[in-house]
């Protein structure tokens, strides 16, 4: 079987991505402590080709590759865009907290780098073991840049609990897919599709493997009761590696959640539509519930994601387009508010000092006006407070399951939405109405950095203003 | 017929029941190596399976090489079962319902009801001269040519990982730079034997003498 | 196209955000220029556009420009359609908005003294009040180019909040305050009928688009919505569009807030509650005219409503002594009228009048605001008198504007309100009788009112203070020149406009007829085929009624408050007590302010205070709040407890969350 040069085209982002790492690898060796910023800039580099290349071959019909191991689609299109632009930020905010604790080393990027790498993979994999393996690049280097601080016992100790619970739930997901294999005979989605179709509805076998698939799914999202090593590994891991492991992601999440259940089970779509329903409930509900008990501000981001994630699952579960696209939206929505969050917390911070309490931000106004301004448009915007994105992801969700006809579930999402504005208003409040600490220490910014913020900040607004842009395209990646 | 099916069940008792040792053994020497006899046993049942290469690969990689690092880390630490075992009591009434929960839940599903002949009807056997080896190479390499490199990577970042977790430069180590020592020349890097008058003890001032250390290193 | 039309929109809008956002920095100079600049493109490129409609074959414009959100299948778009009544509306907006800018450098150079010393809302607000003019326009411009109801939506609000932005200007009034805030009450009642509307149409047809409605609304017409015992769709949607325009047009009895908008500047008594917002709600009725001419019971309250405001608000125009006022009520009488006119199907003639009325109450207003500049800020007609003297170019123009507002033959008024009293008359719709007999007789009562003012104002003794008396002179040429351009209009437009706006089939231009009148409901057909040229028209119109009534007010307003008030001064209060009961009715308009004032302002606070007390206070904050939140506090602390922080506890989490999956959805 002759190889088709042409096969390559469609993964030139991942290339590039892979030469990037490659090379910040290689060059890393020669460079003295001073020079490491060149890390910095041909990691920023590489990313920004990649962003073109995905530009320039993206687009068209979707088409098949490798033999059934690639698809290029328009999901795959604006998540891969979306990856990329998010760890863009996620690296532009890193470098000072880094710098400033001498770990500005090539490890770091390469490592990055490559999680970056394994979620392009699965976003755009169209088998089964594409996918999977996807998922482990990107879940391996997000283990190891959780304990990246070597001399930080929770660091490592965080590292531990997720390099355990990851296996478990890769198990797991493992497990599901061979039972699935086992009842299709196939690990590519179309004929496993294909397959589904034609068995009766109620094949045991396949409900069976889509608990186990469900399941990895919701591990990777961190949905109740998957969740248990979200606050502990947002809590203990360096904040840069938060930063990378808290935003893009859950974007391959999702593709994960989208490419196995509803590309290649979604005439199954009732059988785990029940699933989601439950962790979506639990998620909101725990996750709102228990964050307002937070003192600890990465914590408190952490139940906040684990709420966002069931909201999520509420666009997934309705099973229409307009509910797969709405999810998307708040996907890609979410991943951007988490990285500007954590950016500022990463501002905050001084060497031999972090960011962790909640009192930390008090009288972020009077410190730095700008960046207040954009915490509170972030905090805004994952309350749901029009006229920010976040409005317009939470009611595009909600439509989608009032048009399935669940009221109850909508009700229930409202609810916890309204509790969980509570703990973010508490953060734009401690931003404008206190007065700083006495010992509060200078910010760690730079004109990147701010730039950058002012970008994610404003881009809140802006889509919560014009929403139709990047809803058109999601629209177009279910057309 | 009737040999391979005797075969396969002794084989599948000894899978199961040196699958039980491994986690009931209270040495931890004895539980590998029951695990590495529980490889072997799977492995024998790949190749009645007609898998010979992933059989043989089996024992090569987990027995031969994963399985004695294993009992190298073992029998390097000291390991104090006692507090891993501490609680064990304590969760084995919820341990023990909920496996068996799942196990009954997996046995119905896994059973002969979905899996058994009527659905999966046994395959024709392989050829005498069918080989499995070159078969998986040629759909590695070609179908699988997409996944196969994602692995690469995968590997290359265990590597990366792996030693950021681990190496660390130490100040206290001391090493020597082959490289700098086959790099002295004969005259001012080597150490000279110089005649000289003997003196009377007036001490040399100190910094001299560290200077004159310095350069002969 | 696209790009012309989005200039005429976007330019005053740059215009209002660089006056607005820097006033402070480029100076009163600097704010007047931007933004006349920016009115002024708008108002030529607007002209151009109209003339290209008249001369030119200029082709309908309906397109999108830009998709906003979707939403269960209904999209919500900025759009635009530009056909020949958008033209007019567009033109007339935009150039009365021109003249109102350039008055405006005149009417509020002195701005600060109206301020209290040192109030810090006084400062750069010459700027703010250009930058608040510009931005009506920007919005009354969405309004009339609007292709769907979606944007409808928007212009209207966003001209209901220019208009409460600057009738309550001079912050620091307390009158201005109640003035503004009653207005946006008040309009707020109208809007909710509006939206009501809008969402009978988004429901029943699925779009916003008016083209798709519209195409869709013959199809509709015999629905019948199970309300009130049963109501065609088409009635309650134009009924509940026309409370909207009720509110917005100052329609009885959700007129009561035009009067007292008057406490804001006089330009924007001439600009938006004279000429152009005010006028939005007839717009608005014409461009459904698909919609209305699918139901004679809404056409038939149009009419009702119409011509009641029309004579009533009339006669309270006759007791009022402040300048502004009587010009006021002088516009809602006329505002009457043109909604009569929509009610009798005759939008055309609603239109043209809307458009000569626009010209010659603007010229109205600005000659009371010249007025007022001379008098420095004192409004009392009784306090007036012999200023045709001092300021002749002001008594010149207020003369025609009159003389325009009151019909007299061939002025523009003349051909605007004869098509409408005759187009009334040949209507055969429940209450056309008697909207006929109150036009007709409303004709008297507005030469009488007008010529009233008239002649308190510009004749007789003059009666200020000797300190007015003596700094009396004519306004600066800002104020002049655009009394002057905008007379010119109000004399001869109606002579120009009427053939080609009321008898040829102007406003249709190919298969777009934004006019849809029903064969059986077309009251201009008589007037069309009677049309023998506009002398033929003047002459028929001199052995009519109206042409009678009309100067036998204006003989009537002569003889008293010329000719008997020379000799005695006090007749003006003699005749108002004659009047006895009926003055004060007139003079408390009809109780309408008092009742409102004591049932639903009253009547909400007694409610809200109760709510307040009992509901907010008890239940809500103590109850459900607090005690919510105290819940939520309680049960958060317990639920954290499930995080250890031990590995072996997540893992068997995960493990029974598994084993419950599997029970739940596999061997259940």
């Amino acid at each position: 079987m002759p190889f088709d040069a042409a096969q390559l085209l469609p993964i030139l982002p991942e290339i590039t991505i892979l030469v990037t790492a490659s090379l910040v690898l290689l060059v890393d060796l020669y460079l003295d402590d001073q020079q490491k910023d060149l890390n910095h800039s041909l990691t920023l580099v590489g990313i920004l080709i990649a962003i073109a290349l995905t530009g320039a071959v993206g687009g068209g019909e979707a088409r098949v590759f490798f033999d059934g191991n690639l698809v290029r689609d328009a999901l795959s299109d604006l998540l891969k865009g979306s990856i990329l632009v998010v760890s863009l930020l996620a690296f532009v905010y890193a470098r000072p907290w880094l710098r400033d604790r001498g770990m500005l080393v090539g490890e770091f990027y390469v490592l990055g780098l490559f999680a970056v790498l394994g979620m392009l993979i699965m976003v755009s994999a169209n088998s089964f073991l594409t996918l999977y393996l996807g998922l482990e690049l990107q879940a391996l280097t997000l283990y190891a840049l959780v304990a990246f601080d070597r001399d930080s016992r929770k660091g490592a100790e965080a590292g531990m609990k997720y390099f355990v619970l990851g296996a478990l739930g890769s198990g797991m997901l493992l497990y599901g897919i061979s039972m699935i294999y086992g009842a299709t005979g196939s690990i590519e989605f179309g004929p496993v599709a294909a397959a589904v179709a034609e068995q009766e509805i109620s094949n045991k076998v396949l409900v069976f493997g889509i608990v186990f698939l469900v399941i990895g799914i919701g591990f990777k999202f961190g949905a109740v009761p998957f969740h248990m090593w979200v606050p502990d590994i947002y809590e203990g891991a360096p904040t840069p590696a938060v930063l990378i492991l808290g935003s893009a992601p859950k974007i391959a999440a999702f593709a994960l959640a989208i490419r196995m259940l509803v590309d290649g089970l979604e005439s199954l779509h009732t059988d785990w539509q029940g699933m989601l329903v439950i962790l979506a409930v639990l998620s909101m509900g725990l996750g709102n519930l228990v964050a307002i008990a937070q003192s600890n501000i990465k914590r408190m981001l952490a139940y906040s994601t684990i709420s966002h994630v069931g909201f999520i699952f509420l666009g997934l579960l309705s099973g229409s387009q307009q509910g797969y696209a709405s999810a998307m939206f708040y996907t890609i929505v979410y991943a951007v508010m988490s990285a500007g969050a954590f950016g500022i917390l990463l501002i905050l911070g001084r060497k031999g000092f972090d960011a962790e309490r909640l009192e930390d931000l008090k009288g972020l106004n009077d410190r730095d006006s700008w960046y207040a301004a954009m915490m509170a448009l972030i905090m805004f915007s994952m309350a749901g407070v029009p006229p920010t994105v976040g409005f317009m992801a939470k009611l595009l969700v909600l439509e989608s399951v009032i048009r399935i006809d669940m009221v109850w579930l909508a009700l229930v999402a409202v609810f916890f939405s309204i509790i969980g504005a509570f703990y973010y208003l508490r953060v734009v409040k401690f931003i404008y109405f206190d007065k700083p600490a006495e010992d509060a220490p200078a910010l760690l910014t730079t004109g990147g950095v701010r730039f950058a913020m002012s970008v994610n900040g404003l881009a809140l607004l802006v889509l919560g203003l014009f929403p139709a842009a990047l809803l058109s395209l999601c629209q177009a990646a279910f057309a | 017929m009737g040999f391979e099916k005797f075969l396969f069940y002794v084989l599948s008792l000894i899978t199961v029941w040196s699958s039980v040792m491994v986690i009931t053994r209270k040495n931890p020497v004895h539980s590998v190596l029951f695990l590495v006899l529980a490889f072997v046993a799977s492995a024998a049942l790949w190749v009645l399976l007609e898998a010979e290469f992933l059989g043989i690969v089996l024992i090569l990689v987990y027995v031969g090489a994963v399985m004695v690092l294993f009992l190298f880390v073992v029998m390097m630490l000291d390991v104090d079962i006692a507090t891993l075992r501490a609680g064990f009591i304590g969760y084995l009434p919820l341990g023990l319902l909920i496996a068996a929960v799942m196990a009954v839940e997996i046995f119905l599903i896994v059973g002969p009801a979905n899996f058994g002949l009527a659905a999966f009807p046994s395959p024709e056997p392989a050829g005498v001269d069918a080989s499995n080896t070159r078969d998986l190479g040629l759909l590695l390499y070609t179908v699988y040519v997409y996944p196969v490199e994602i692995a690469a990577v995968i590997l290359l970042v265990a590597i990366v990982a792996a030693i950021r977790l681990t190496l660390r430069r130490r100040p206290d180590n001391k090493y020597v730079d082959p490289a700098r020592q086959v790099r002295v020349r004969k005259g001012p890097d080597r150490v000279r034997l110089v005649s000289m008058a003997t003196e009377d003890l007036a001490p040399a001032p100190a910094g001299a003498t560290i200077a004159d250390k310095g350069e002969s290193q | 196209m696209e790009n012309l039309y989005l200039t005429i929109v976007l330019a005053p809008l740059i215009g209002a955000i660089v006056a607005g956002f820097l006033g402070g920095r480029i100076g009163r100079r600097g704010a007047h220029s931007v933004t006349i600049a920016g009115v002024g493109l708008s108002a030529l490129l607007s002209l151009w556009v109209l003339t290209a409609f008249i001369w030119g074959d200029l082709p309908v414009f309906n397109e999108t420009i830009y998709n906003w959100m979707v939403s269960d299948g209904i999209s919500f778009e900025v759009g635009f359609l530009v056909d020949k009544l958008t033209a007019v509306m567009m033109a007339t907006v935009t150039f009365v908005s021109l003249m109102v800018h350039i008055y405006t450098i005149g009417y509020m150079a002195g701005d600060e003294h109206n301020w209290p010393h040192g109030a810090l809302s006084g400062k750069n607000s010459y700027q703010r009040f250009f930058s608040y003019i510009s931005l009506f326009t920007f919005s009354m411009l969405m309004l009339v180019m609007s292709n769907n109801f979606m944007q409808l939506f928007f212009g209207w609000e966003a001209v209901g909040l220019v208009s409460y932005l600057l009738i309550g200007f001079w912050s620091t009034r307390e009158s201005a305050i109640f003035a503004n805030l009653k207005a946006f009450l008040v309009n707020r009642v109208g809007d909710f009928g509006f939206i009501l509307g809008i969402a009978a149409i988004a429901m029943y047809f699925g779009s916003m688009d008016y083209a798709e409605v519209f195409a869709m609304a013959p199809e509709h017409a015999e629905i019948q919505v199970a309300l009130f015992g049963g109501v065609s769709l088409m009635t309650l949607i134009c009924v509940l569009l026309f409370i909207g325009a009720m509110g917005k047009s100052a329609q009885v009895p959700l007129h009561v807030w035009l009067p007292d908008s008057m406490e804001g500047p006089t330009p924007i008594s001439a600009l938006i509650h004279a000429a152009t917002m005010v006028t939005a709600g007839v717009f608005m009725v014409a461009r459904m005219s698909p919609l209305y001419e699918l139901s004679e019971a809404a056409l038939s309250f149009v009419l009702i409503i119409g011509a009641t405001t029309a004579f009533f608000m009339g006669l309270i125009g006759l007791v009022q002594n402040d300048i502004k006022r009587v010009v006021a009520y002088s516009t809602l009488s006329q505002l009457g009228y043109m909604v009569t006119a929509l009610g009798a199907s005759a939008y055309a003639a609603g239109i043209f009048h809307l458009m000569t009325h626009a010209f010659f109450k603007a010229l109205l207003f600005l000659a009371a605001g010249s007025v007022i500049i001379a008098m420095h800020h004192k409004q009392d007609i009784s306090h007036m008198g012999g200023l045709r003297k001092y300021m002749p170019i002001t008594w010149i123009t207020a003369l025609l504007g009159s003389l325009a507002l009151i019909g007299f033959p061939g002025f523009s008024g003349f051909f605007s309100k004869d098509a409408i009293i005759e187009a009334v008359g040949h209507s055969s719709l429940f209450g056309s009788g008697y909207a006929t007999v109150l036009l007709t007789i409303g004709v008297f009562v507005t030469a009488l009112y007008s010529f009233r003012m008239y002649f308190l104002v510009f004749h007789g003794k003059e009666r200020m203070d000797e300190h007015t008396k003596h700094h009396l002179h004519e306004t600066p040429w800002v104020v002049t020149v655009p009394l002057i351009l905008l007379a010119i209009p109000s004399v001869f437009i109606g002579w120009y406009a009427i053939e080609p706006m009321l008898i040829s089939d102007w406003f249709a231009s190919g298969d777009w007829n934004p006019i849809m009148v029903a064969p059986e409901h077309d009251t201009l057909l008589p007037l069309r085929e009677h049309w023998h040229g506009q002398v033929a028209f003047i002459q028929h119109g001199m052995t009519a009624w109206p042409f009678y009534l009309a100067m036998s007010g204006l003989g009537l307003a002569a003889f008293v408050w010329w000719l008997v008030f020379a000799r005695n001064p006090r007749i003006d209060e003699q005749l108002q007590a004659l009047g006895g009961p009926v003055t004060r009715l007139l003079q408390d308009k009809y109780g309408f302010d008092d009742f409102n004032q004591r049932v639903f302002a009253g009547g909400g606070r007694d409610l809200g205070r109760a709510l307040w007390m009992n509901g907010d206070r008890a239940l809500i904050d103590g109850a459900i709040v607090n005690g919510s939140a105290r819940t939520v506090a309680r049960m958060a602390q317990r639920v954290r407890h499930l995080q250890t922080g031990y590995l072996y506890h997540y893992a068997i989490a995960m493990i029974v969350g598994l084993v419950g999956l599997l029970t739940l959805f596999v061997t259940l």
